[in-house]
């Protein structure tokens, strides 16, 4: 019984959309999470940060987020999760949600 | 940062804790300190493989109502049942000093700024009280929010904003109870042992914790306003609770001992003829008290608009 962190990152598509801003959204109630968006300068990947108590899910985390990232284009950000048990749909809604506080 | 205009006419039972905290204090004025990007998550959380948060389920910061300068806790019902353990515990610690070292050193360089320019502490509840995953520490929580109160006392006013959905039960109600002023909604629920706890301890006979009207009437914002354990009862929106926030800033430190519950012989002698009364009266229902208090109609007025409720309830005189 642990905390699962998993890290990786994707590369963007060139498109190269930034953040202006940091953002935050949600709360980490139960099967839903919470959601932090920063700006970084070091490169233009996108580095992925999942803090979850939920094992074996990786692979889905990873195509939930890449097709986040290439549906909005955007690159050169960190995205820290704090999960608790939130369904792939609710994950795809708080990322969104989250870019548009970045951006509103 | 939610539309702070859009965020006035809202339900204050359905606002999440970073809301209730930007809609309090005045347009723009609120600056979270220990937010989310500075990662305050529990340790304990961690080593027990739970779920966490990055605010640890507490927002605090500082913003403006006018000239005064509030120091803002709100807590966060849908994370873990807005439970207080180490860290949510030491962030509310934190505010309420740095509210207190404030108003020291505004007080020191300015001996004459009026009431209305010195700091003042909001607490919005949400919460059932003690994190049991951290156990020892979570009750030492509480303990040092206590301690911090009572430094605050007679310094910085202390003002309690009860009207969220998990409302305010177990340590968090003691905490509740030792502010200066307790503002509620009708919707806001504040007590000590919490409905269901009482259910599990006691059988559904002494209570039945599904029963919403029997919740409501004995932990409910009429009934404690009745009781005089609430000072104010107000619309459930976050104007209606920032416009009395508002007014309460207004007035010093010393306009507040009167609203107070405990902390003075006079008070303890007060709860002491609550003692009494209840021996005598054995209520068998919140309606009784109501009643006694001179509310011949209790149903009627529980039921009734809450603007016609303020009008003509009758408080409990102890």
């Amino acid at each position: 019984m642990s905390l699962e962190t998993i890290e990786f990152t994707v590369a963007g598509d060139g498109r190269s959309v930034s953040l202006s801003r940091r953002a935050h959204c949600g709360v980490v109630g139960s099967g839903d999470l919470e959601v932090l968006l920063e700006p970084k300068t070091a490169d233009a990947a996108v580095s992925v940060r999942i803090v979850t108590p939920v094992k074996g899910f990786d692979a889905l985390w990873k195509r939930v987020v890449e097709h986040f990232v290439a549906e909005t284009g955007l690159s050169g950000l960190s995205i820290d999760i704090n999960d608790n048990n939130a369904s792939p749909a609710i994950v795809a809604l708080r990322l969104r949600q989250a870019l548009a506080e970045a951006q509103g | 940062m939610p539309n702070w205009n859009r965020l006035q006419t809202n339900s204050f039972l359905e606002c999440s804790a970073r809301d209730r905290a930007v809609g309090l204090v005045d347009e723009g004025s609120f600056v979270e300190l220990g937010g989310p990007f500075d990662r305050l998550v529990s340790p304990h959380l961690v080593a027990l493989g739970e779920a966490v948060e990055n605010d640890d389920g507490i927002v605090t910061g500082v913003g403006r109502i006018g000239a005064r300068p509030v120091f803002v806790i709100s807590q966060e019902g849908r994370f873990i049942g807005g439970s207080v353990g180490e860290v949510g515990g030491a962030k509310m610690v934190g505010i309420i000093d740095m509210a207190i070292d404030f108003n020291d050193r505004l007080v020191a360089e300015f001996p004459d700024l009026p009431p209305s320019a010195r700091p003042l502490v909001a607490i919005s509840f949400e919460t059932g009280g003690v994190r049991l995953h951290e156990a020892n520490a979570g009750l030492l929580a509480h303990a040092e929010v206590m301690d911090a109160l009572q430094r605050a006392r007679h310094k910085v006013p202390v003002v309690a904003l009860i009207g969220s959905r998990i409302g305010c039960f177990g340590g968090m109600g003691f905490v509740a109870a030792a502010t200066d002023a307790i503002v509620m909604s009708e919707f806001g629920r504040l007590g000590l042992t919490g409905p269901e706890v009482i259910e599990q301890e006691m059988g559904k006979d002494e209570f039945d914790a599904s029963n919403r009207a029997l919740v409501y009437r004995t932990t409910g914002g009429r009934h404690k306003y009745v009781m005089g354990d609430a000072n104010f009862l107000v619309d459930d929106t976050v104007a209606a609770f920032r416009a009395q926030l508002a007014d309460l800033c207004a007035l010093p430190v010393s306009s507040f001992e009167a609203m107070r519950r405990i902390g003075s012989p006079e008070l303890v002698e007060k709860q002491l003829r609550g003692v009494a009364l209840a021996a005598e009266l054995k209520p068998s229902d919140a309606r009784d008290v109501w009643r006694h208090a001179g509310n011949n109609d209790p149903v009627g007025l529980a039921d009734g608009p809450l603007a016609d409720f303020r009008k003509s309830v009758r408080r409990l005189a102890l």
